[in-house]
């Protein structure tokens, strides 16, 4: 089971910070940076910059992106904002706007 | 599942949370938490920041105000520097409380003074008439006569029947339009009056006993 959870209907305004996988299902405004892995499901609304090992996106995002190993957005996910991962995927259905850096 | 809210116990939350389900707090927030379910604050959990809940148990660390719609529940190890307000309190042994407690509900006391008002309203409610029947009569009696004769004889009136069928106390009594009878048979009836005074006299010494 993951570290954190974020449930839906849960609202957090402020930052994260974390040395283990969060899981979001609800909504959160502000910032996020873990070490690990970081899941946005798809009832969730994030408003926010995102620092991690890797990002699961099935919901929606808003803000920057910068994960160490890689930022997959799933069928459905829609991510706005600047992506910077060693391995990125789209699938198809997901919905993306903004700039991608593969170079770390 | 996605009800259920956990901040883990390597993680940071510097901000507000707020929004319905339980939440379960294993590593640190730094904030305001209100939510509608429960949260339970875990033995590794830390909160600097008030919390709102419906069901709230401390097993950890918070510096704040607790409020709980239904209970607040401070476990063993538990250490709450702040105040606690909701209808149940519950502070296990050995748990840490700092600040102001208060048990203001519904549920627990409401019940208790329903069924104290009652039987209380009806002890108070019976002797008052008892008091207000009786002493009434006498007085006003003693009043109406007292001021025609001498006002010194107030103390041998209930002593001495034989000086009220003067005439000066009928007149009295007929000028008041209430029955001669009435007030004439009264008067023998005054002696149990005082009794009231008697005891408050007796009340006065006991109290006096008893102080030294």
């Amino acid at each position: 089971m993951a570290g954190t959870v974020i449930g839906e209907g849960l609202t957090i305004e402020g930052d994260i910070t974390g040395d283990e996988e969060i899981v979001i299902h609800g909504n959160l405004r502000g910032r996020l940076t873990t070490t690990d892995a970081v899941t946005v499901s798809s009832t969730a609304i994030v408003g926010a910059d995102i620092t991690g090992a890797s990002l699961s996106v099935a919901g929606q995002v808003t803000g920057d992106v910068t994960a160490s190993e890689r930022v997959d957005i799933q069928a459905g996910g829609k991510l706005v904002g600047d992506i910077k991962a060693a391995r990125f995927t789209i699938a198809d259905g997901a919905s993306f706007k903004g700039n991608v850096d593969m170079e770390i | 599942m996605a009800e259920n809210s956990v901040i883990g116990s390597d993680t940071v939350v510097s901000g507000h949370l707020h929004g319905q389900g339980s939440l379960e707090i294993l590593g640190r927030v730094e904030g305001d938490v209100s939510v509608t379910g429960d949260v339970v604050v875990g033995p590794s959990g830390r909160v600097r920041g008030n919390i709102s809940a419906a069901e709230l148990t401390v097993a950890g660390q918070v510096q704040g105000n607790l409020r709980g719609t239904e209970v607040v529940l401070v476990e063993s190890g538990g250490r709450v520097v702040g105040d606690i307000a909701s209808p149940r309190v519950g502070i296990a042994p050995g748990a840490l409380v700092r600040g102001h407690v208060q048990t203001d509900g519904e549920p627990a006391l409401g019940n208790a003074t329903a069924a104290n008002r009652p039987a209380v309203a009806a002890r108070v409610a019976a002797p008052q008439p008892a008091v207000r029947l009786a002493p009434p009569q006498p007085v006003s009696a003693s009043l109406l006569k007292a001021p025609h004769k001498a006002e010194p004889r107030k103390l041998e009136h209930p002593r001495s029947p034989v000086q009220v069928p003067t005439p000066p106390a009928a007149s009295v009594a007929a000028e008041t339009e209430s029955a001669p009878a009435r007030t004439a048979k009264a008067e023998p009836r005054r002696p149990p009056p005082p009794v009231v005074p008697v005891i408050s006299k007796g009340t006065k010494a006991k109290k006096k006993k008893g102080r030294d």
